[in-house]
């Protein structure tokens, strides 16, 4: 399950972070958040020799903590993009996916005129749209 | 990175695992020591630790060595031994307590910013007591079974000269009973090497008695074991060392118990010396045997590939055996055991290489044993070992962690030792520079513990602030972690500090969240260490938390008014943000000359109330030097651009508070903060200004100087409101706005202090008048003027269209100075209009009413011949304080919709002295006018008349009540209207409901006389009382809506003939006792023109009686022509014989033919007409003229004798003639010239019998 989404700005400001759990845990939430940007940096500070990670937005499994595992995109803008989820057993291409789609609403969300750059992103549709895209994805390779 | 021979790991283990002696005192000994405050154990530590021995080693290698630094551990035999685990976890805990009451100093203090950490790259700020409680963690696992370098390689037998037998005490001190159970239990061999010590307290007496017991010993044990030690050498005074040997090993110890106060110099000295000879003679020597021997062993039994194999095979066959663990399984012969010793005899001779391969040789068995704990330690062993060496980092962090896991995996147990290990991987990954992977190990180390897992987490917080690249939020993360599970464990200080230092990452972020949940949590443990001053301090970082969810607020706040209410302070914050101040509303409206009636009047824009003063009041350069250069020899020049306000008259002020939470917040005593300085300190005003703002409340309670409004405001959630604020100067001089405060409880005060620089910018941004503004805030404050307050009385703010009433304008001064030259301007003369000033109690409406006898016309009248729209109250107006001056008004509600009526009355001050000579007062009303009736008005002219027409009246009632007509009239005198038919059959109630529409004829006709019937009465038969439409107010309202290009359909330029205007009164009747509400609605200039500028008529005998006795029978006719036009005509006039050729519109009949416009002219020619049969078949004949031909002046009319003659009895149609005209100078080409057939007339032969 999605537990938490993010999109950091490129000054490591929050815009926008949405829990979907029941619990009160929004503080806990946005301490893993925050503390998964120092993963960020590092990986965007020192990117792997590897051919394929040039240019490659998603960033993978930024770290897993004890119940939580938390991963990384970042867009061209340097804008994050930071998902927790307590699924343990996640496909990356599923991950990718799940992304692809989340930038595709943030880019919409952004292209709204009303919308001011380095704010927070209080756009309901946004919002919705968000809420269907975590719903409907699914992580588990069972299911 | 650091080179690691220097590197604290190194230092750690150079201390920690260093050869232990065990020592076991008799009672009387340890009760010499204490004289200097001291144990025995304690009086040896400090001269235990040797710099530089350099004492030559040998150990398996032929190749000696020298050892330089050395340390030996002095433990009691009691204390060789596991504690207790409870024991341990009290003792930690008391570390930590003791280290967060010692930290008590620096707590309140503010903590040092994030960026200068890293450049002081040594740990100074991490807190020093980590080291301790980390070494005592360490030692908290020590004298485990399964390790060997801390089993005591010595024995220290120490007895008193004093004691009674010496020599058996010796014997019996080394009891086996007594011995701790490394011993005891077999795990170490209990053939320990002896030392035997004579302690001789000199106090007791000449060291004759301890020097012959001494020989006794040396007889006894052998010469080599045997020393002897002298202390307490000082009598009774005390002496003070300088530096205290002791003191680093006993922190806790107070300065005045003076430790070693009795122990002089040589006494010191040969402590020193016995130390010294105790390990290079004895320790070191047989330690170096011991290797010797045991690597001879080993060599012997596991060396070489024989043994190899042979172990190997040993041990497979081993494995079948039930793993029955016993701790007896390796005692101290077992040749697992005795390796182990040789490692660790190795390594603490500073022999890595031999200890190495001997750990690695273990480190197989045990793993082939399964033996985990001893596997773990032998890792563990290793991992040190290569670190010592220098060598292969990757090997010593393979081992380390190899052994951490392992002690984790075999539980409880191995429990303390994973942390020991641990804390070990940890230096080791630091002393490499490698603080992130620290930090992540630092995060293993720590487990249920919740203590000691706050203390682990903390230090890994550290880490990740030392890592390159810096982590700060897993630094900041940390931290908060930490700081949770100290409270966890009530260690509220650590606590604090962990967030604290946290604070540092989050403040300035937009992370808020976690930045109220840290101030929160701070400003709470503050609150409960009695802090109250520095949790407020936090607290009032939360208090605009409007990102929180509506209960988290409400938790804030609450806790933020507890801790208030128990700070017991009074709080003034500057720009406090609950509620928050929007800088950009502030209005501040003053009075100088333009006074206003209403709020509403003065966000008028200042254009609308120039343009309307513009002719009443002194031109404006003129003015300003009028009143301007009374004033500059009463004030420096400076002043001149400064904005005036008058003593006793308040300057209000408008400012917006908004409301971030989602709860409703009270805010009290709203008020302005102002200064105050009198006239004269002008120009260096700033020392000898009187601050009068709100903090000293005695000059606030001095009203001499101004007043100051107070407003009690509650903000609902998320709401703006809109404080209006006032303050008064009682005396002139300058008065400044600074600011603005509230109080947010009795102890909190919020102030907001306005900045001119920001306002001026305001200013001069959004006004062109931004010269004058120089400073907003600040305001000359003249002499106590006269100031008008007008009010107009019954103002309805609902009526609908064309109501006419009756209002008055009250008028008051409430000073002593009489003003006087009133002069008064209306924005919309259609809507208000001044009545008689004289006729103030009239009835209304039955004023309106036509009187009998024609009366003079009334004085008011005259307003609408008046150019201008300045109303000049009459000469002798002087109002006085007290007596209101009352002036009559007439309302007429001209159009509907939303209308903005602005009323501007110009006075003068009789006091010459003052500053100002005149003023004016604004006023500004709002009405809503609903529609009512829509009346249009259609003229056409009568066929059958000349100059009459025939008038279409349409009524609509749009408004919402119904209307009963009361009367139309046309104004003026020249049109004379009258009904066609009864009002009664068209609309009998005489109600027009809503929505109703009526239509109505009358006949209009151009009447010259003085006497005409004008008016037209519609309503309930009987009760006729006329208006007099002649007479003001109706007339006024009249002539404005002339004046209104809407209303005139025409231009002005159209004769005044052609034109007709129309009133329609109606009445609405609201309750039954009140006068009717009068409704007049104007239509003007309601064309009679016609497209045709000649008129004509036939006029003669309809029917003629006649015998037949003459063969035929003239008739004389007159036709009579006019001419509309404004160009003279020449008109032709042809008659035919033949039967009249019928236009289409000849058959029509009736009034059609005059409604449908006589514009279409041009009838065919008469002669293709066919002649339609009528039943007078004998033709007549025009006699006279066949063409006619007249000119006409423009507007005149002329007639033409026409003759007919007829031959027989009968009805004949005389309309075959037709009309051409021709308009002599006129461009306009559909009326230059036309032609016209003539109107159908009949004429009826009867015989005459």
């Amino acid at each position: 399950m999605i537990v938490c989404i993010a999109v950091v700005g490129h000054q490591n400001n929050p815009l926008y972070i949405q829990s979907f759990t029941e619990a009160d845990d929004a503080l806990k939430l946005h301490h893993i958040v925050h503390c998964s940007l120092d993963v960020v940096d590092e990986r965007v500070n020192n990117p792997k020799k590897s051919g394929p990670m040039i240019n490659e937005t998603f960033l993978g499994l930024l770290y897993p903590t004890e119940n939580y595992k938390v991963y990384g995109y970042l867009t061209n803008t340097k804008v994050k993009f930071i998902l927790v989820t307590t699924d343990l057993d996640v496909r990356d291409a599923d991950v990718r996916n799940f992304f692809r789609r989340f930038h595709s609403a943030y880019l919409d969300a952004v292209s709204n005129p009303f919308h001011v750059p380095g704010k927070k992103i209080t756009s309901k549709t946004f919002a919705e749209r968000v809420s269907t895209i975590v719903k409907s994805v699914s992580f588990n390779t069972a299911g | 990175m650091a080179d690691p021979a220097y590197s604290a790991l190194r230092k750690i283990l150079l201390d920690e695992i260093t050869p232990v002696v065990m020592v076991l005192p008799t009672p009387l000994v340890e009760e010499r020591c204490q004289k200097n405050g001291l144990s025995f154990v304690q009086m040896l530590t400090p001269f235990c630790v040797f710099n530089n021995i350099d004492v030559p080693v040998r150990t398996a290698s032929d190749q000696p060595y020298r050892l330089q630094k050395f340390k030996l551990r002095m433990f009691y035999a009691s204390d060789v031994r596991q504690q207790n685990v409870e024991v341990t976890k009290e003792r930690l805990k008391q570390v930590i307590t003791d280290a967060g009451n010692n930290e008590d100093s620096d707590l309140y203090l503010d903590p040092s910013p994030i960026e200068t950490i890293p450049i002081s790259s040594q740990p100074d700020f991490i807190p020093t007591w980590f080291q301790f409680f980390n070494k005592e963690l360490v030692r908290s696992v020590s004298f485990s079974d399964h390790e060997a370098f801390d089993h005591p390689v010595a024995c220290l037998l120490v007895v008193s000269s004093n004691d009674k037998d010496p020599i058996n005490k010796f014997v019996e001190l080394f009891n086996m009973n007594q011995l701790p159970p490394l011993l005891n239990d077999g795990a170490m061999d209990p053939k320990i090497p002896k030392v035997f010590v004579l302690v001789h307290d000199n106090q007791d007496g000449s060291p004759e008695r301890a020097t012959k017991i001494l020989a006794e010993m040396r007889n006894t044990f052998g010469a080599n074991d045997c020393r002897l030690l002298c202390i307490n050498s000082l009598q009774d005074e005390a002496l003070d060392h300088e530096p205290n040997p002791w003191e680093f090993y006993m922190p806790n110890a107070s300065p005045d118990q003076h430790l070693g106060r009795l122990l002089n110099k040589e006494d010191v000295d040969e402590l020193k010396d016995f130390a010294r000879d105790l390990s290079s003679k004895d320790i070191i020597p047989n330690m170096e045997q011991r290797i010797r021997v045991l690597n001879q062993q080993v060599s012997a039994t596991r060396k070489g590939f024989r043994n190899q194999i042979k172990n190997l095979w040993w041990r497979k066959g081993k494995e079948d055996a039930p793993e029955n663990q016993s701790v007896n399984m390796y005692t101290f012969s077992s040749i697992e055991s005795q390796i182990r010793v040789l490692g660790d005899y190795a390594f603490m001779l500073r022999d890595y290489e031999l200890a190495l391969s001997n750990y690695r040789l273990l480190s197989t068995d045990y793993k082939l044993d399964k033996a985990w704990k001893r596997y773990a330690g032998v890792q563990e062993m290793m991992g040190l070992t290569y670190f010592m060496l220098n060598q292969s980092k990757k090997d010593a962090e393979y081992c380390m962690e190899n052994a951490f896991t392992t002690y984790l995996r075999i539980g409880t147990s191995g429990k303390g030792n994973a942390t020991r290990c641990g804390l070990w991987w940890v230096e080791m990954l630091k002393a490499s520079g490698q603080y992130k992977e620290a930090a992540g190990v630092y995060f293993r180390i720590s487990g249920e513990e919740p203590l000691h897992s706050a203390v682990m987490l903390e230090q890994a917080s550290y880490c990740y602030l030392l890592a390159k690249p810096i982590m700060l939020r897993k630094y900041g993360f940390h931290l908060i972690l930490s700081g949770d599970l100290y409270k966890k464990c009530d260690q509220i200080k650590h606590a604090i500090r962990a967030y604290r230092n946290a604070l540092s990452v989050f403040k300035g972020t937009t992370w808020s969240h976690i930045r109220d949940h840290v101030h929160f949590h701070i400003g709470q443990w503050y609150a409960f260490l009695g802090r109250f001053d520095v949790a407020m301090k936090h607290m009032l970082e939360i208090v605009a938390c409007s990102h929180q969810s509506k209960p988290m607020q409400e938790l804030f706040m609450k806790n933020f008014f507890q801790i208030l209410q128990k700070t017991g302070k009074t709080y003034k914050i500057s720009r406090l943000q609950l509620p928050i101040v929007n800088i950009n509303s502030l209005n501040i409206v003053s009075e100088d000359h333009r006074t206003y009636g209403s709020p509403a009047a003065v966000s008028v824009k200042e254009s609308i109330w120039q343009s309307l003063e513009e002719e009443m009041v002194p031109s404006l350069t003129n003015a300003k030097t009028t009143w301007l250069d009374l004033q500059s020899k009463l004030l420096p020049n400076k002043l001149k651009q400064s904005n005036v306000c008058v003593a006793g008259e308040a300057l209000k002020v408008e400012i917006a508070f908004k409301n971030p939470l989602q709860l409703s917040i009270p805010i009290y005593s709203v008020t302005l903060m102002c200064e105050y300085s009198p006239n004269e300190t002008i120009p260096d005003a700033n020392n000898s200004s009187v601050d009068q703002s709100i903090e000293d409340e005695k000059t606030t309670s001095d009203t001499s100087l101004f007043t100051l409004s107070e407003v009690d405001i509650t903000l609902t959630g998320g709401e703006t409101t809109l404080a209006q604020l006032s303050v008064t100067p009682r005396k002139e001089g300058r008065l400044k706005v600074t600011g603005v405060s509230w109080k947010l409880s009795d102890s909190m005060v919020g102030f907001y202090a306005f900045e001119p620089d920001l306002i001026k910018k305001r200013i001069s941004k959004g006004r062109r008048k931004a010269k004058q503004n120089t400073n907003k805030l600040e305001f000359l404050v003249i002499k106590s003027l006269p100031r008008l307050e007008g009010i107009i009385n019954n103002l309805p703010s609902t009526v609908y269209t064309g109501n006419l009433q009756r209002l008055s304008l009250e008028l008051r001064n409430s000073s002593e100075i009489p003003v006087k030259n009133l002069k008064m301007k209306i924005s919309h003369p259609r809507f208000l209009n001044i009545g008689n000033p004289d006729k103030s109690d009239v009835n209304f409406p039955s004023c309106l009413e036509k009187e009998k006898t024609p009366s003079q016309k009334d004085a008011d009248l005259d307003t609408t011949k008046k150019s201008d729209t300045i109303f000049h109250f009459p000469e002798d107006t002087i109002i006085h304080k007290e007596t209101p001056f009352v002036l009559p008004l007439w309302f007429r509600a001209a159009t509907p919709g939303n209308v903005s009526l602005y009323l501007t009355i110009y006075y003068e001050v009789e006091d010459k002295s003052t500053a100002m000579r005149y003023r004016t007062l604004r006023t500004h009303h709002i009405l809503e006018v609903l529609p009512s009736l829509d009346v249009s008005f259609n003229i056409s002219p009568c066929p059958s008349r000349l100059q009459e027409y025939i008038v279409r009246m349409d009524v609509i009632n749009k408004g919402l009540k119904s209307l009963k007509l009361r009367q139309l009239s046309s104004v003026g005198s020249e049109w004379q209207i009258s009904l066609i038919e009864s009002i009664q059959d068209i609309i009998p109630s005489g109600n027009l409901a809503s929505g109703q529409s009526l239509s109505c004829f009358l006949k209009l006709k151009n009447a010259k006389t003085t006497e005409t019937a004008t008016d037209v009465w519609l309503g309930r038969i009987g009760s006729e009382a006329v208006f007099d439409t002649q007479r003001a107010p109706l007339v006024n309202f009249h002539h404005y809506e002339q004046l209104h290009p809407k209303t005139s359909r025409k231009e002005q330029e159209q004769e005044h003939q052609s034109t007709v205007d129309f009133m329609l009164i109606s009445e609405m009747e609201e309750t039954e006792n009140q006068p009717p509400q009068i409704f007049s609605h104007h239509a003007c200039h309601c064309s009679v023109a016609t497209k045709r500028p000649i008129w004509w008529l036939l006029e003669g005998p309809r029917i003629i009686h006649y015998n037949m006795a003459d063969p035929f029978c003239e008739t004389k006719l007159k036709m009579t022509l006019h001419n509309s036009s404004t160009f003279s005509a020449s008109v032709r006039i042809n008659t035919f014989d033949s039967p009249p050729g019928s236009s289409s519109s000849g058959n029509k009949v009736g009034w059609h033919d005059m409604t449908s416009p006589p514009i279409e002219i041009r009838v065919p020619p008469p002669e293709s007409v066919k002649a339609v049969a009528l039943e007078s078949v004998p033709p007549f004949i025009w006699t006279g003229l066949s063409t006619t031909h007249v000119k006409l002046e423009p507007n005149s009319t002329t007639e033409i004798g026409l003759l007919v003659t007829t031959f027989a009895p009968g009805t004949y149609d005389l309309s075959n003639y037709t009309l051409h005209w021709n308009l002599v100078g006129c461009d306009d080409v559909r009326e230059k010239e036309g032609v016209c057939g003539g109107h159908p007339f009949y004429l009826t032969i009867l015989r005459e019998e």
